[in-house]
């Protein structure tokens, strides 16, 4: 079963360095936490805020890319969890045919945010997400460090 | 544009960590080893580039894989990038995408079209504008300089 998720913001981990992108599904009743590394965090903020930089950010190539190709994504899909790290899928409608592209959630996520494609994440996987884990950090975290990621 | 036969095929040499700041040096020079094209990128993009020159294959696929994936699903091959200007210390590049004898262009950065060039084995060019206005006097010093620098610091 796939639920569909929201991207809800974006943290910075201060203990380990990296940032975590915050994805809940319509009815916030699931809540599924992705560590992501610096500039994958920053792709994803700038999707979110709308702001086009003045080059073209990887990303925003790999949209310009996929469009010069005359493919659309047509979803991305949180598909597994394995010893702690994420495995995603974006799916391509190109001519008649559907392709399946193995990659990181952080590529499917900055990606699907540019293309409006619909991000889900796959029962499996908000089961096997430890909650709990986020829930310490979250009790540890202090008011400042909600502040707008700088990425 | 400039015509195919008037630009200049280039190598990458090497990414280089600038020590002073936060950011790395691809270097690219042509083949008789005359000219030399310092290029200024993101760690990350650096990053990239030399994972994919020391045919280094993360367990994950780094998003220059990512896009190289979705051209060869798609049957798309990158027939060259070619670095087509500089302006205000900005350099500007263009991917040429190819199927089915149709070529389409991209805009990107340089730092982009080349991890994606190195990942296809696809050419890299640059135009003569480019190369003579990159203000090279003083480089071959800068870089004897850096090269000394960067040798007593590790590699990020």
């Amino acid at each position: 079963m796939l639920n569909q998720m929201n991207v809800r913001g974006l943290l910075f981990d201060p203990y380990n360095n990296a940032y975590i992108v915050i994805l809940r599904d319509e009815e916030h009743s699931d809540m599924l936490p992705i560590w992501v590394g610096k500039s994958e965090a920053s792709a994803i903020s700038f999707a979110l805020e709308k702001i086009a930089p003045p080059r073209p950010m990887t990303h925003d190539l790999m949209k310009t890319m996929l469009d010069n190709m005359d493919a659309k994504v047509i979803s991305t899909v949180i598909t597994d969890l394995k010893d702690n790290t994420y495995f995603a899928k974006i799916h391509l409608l190109f001519g008649d045919s559907e392709f399946t592209v193995d990659s990181r959630p952080s590529d499917a996520i900055a990606v699907a945010l540019r293309t409006e494609a619909p991000i889900f994440a796959s029962g499996e996987v908000l089961h096997k997400q430890n909650s709990e884990e986020l829930e310490r950090w979250l009790e540890n975290l202090k008011p400042e460090d909600f502040g707008k990621s700088d990425a | 544009m400039a015509e195919t036969n008037t630009l200049i095929p280039l190598k990458v040499h090497g990414v280089l960590v600038d020590p002073n700041t936060d950011t790395q040096i691809v270097v690219l020079r042509d083949e008789q080893n005359s000219e030399v094209l310092p290029i200024w990128v993101g760690t990350t993009e650096g990053t990239s580039i030399r994972l994919a020159l020391e045919n280094v294959i993360p367990p994950r696929p780094m998003s220059h894989d990512l896009i190289c994936s979705f051209a060869s699903y798609l049957g798309f091959t990158l027939s060259k990038v070619v670095i087509t200007e500089v302006k205000n210390n900005t350099y500007f590049s263009t991917i040429f995408l190819s199927k089915d004898g149709v070529e389409k262009s991209v805009d990107s950065r340089p730092s982009d079209a080349i991890a994606l060039a190195v990942r296809c084995q696809c050419p890299i060019y640059v135009t003569p504008e480019v190369l003579e206005r990159r203000g090279g006097e003083d480089l071959d010093t800068w870089l004897s300089k850096l090269d000394q620098k960067g040798s007593e610091q590790p590699e990020a």
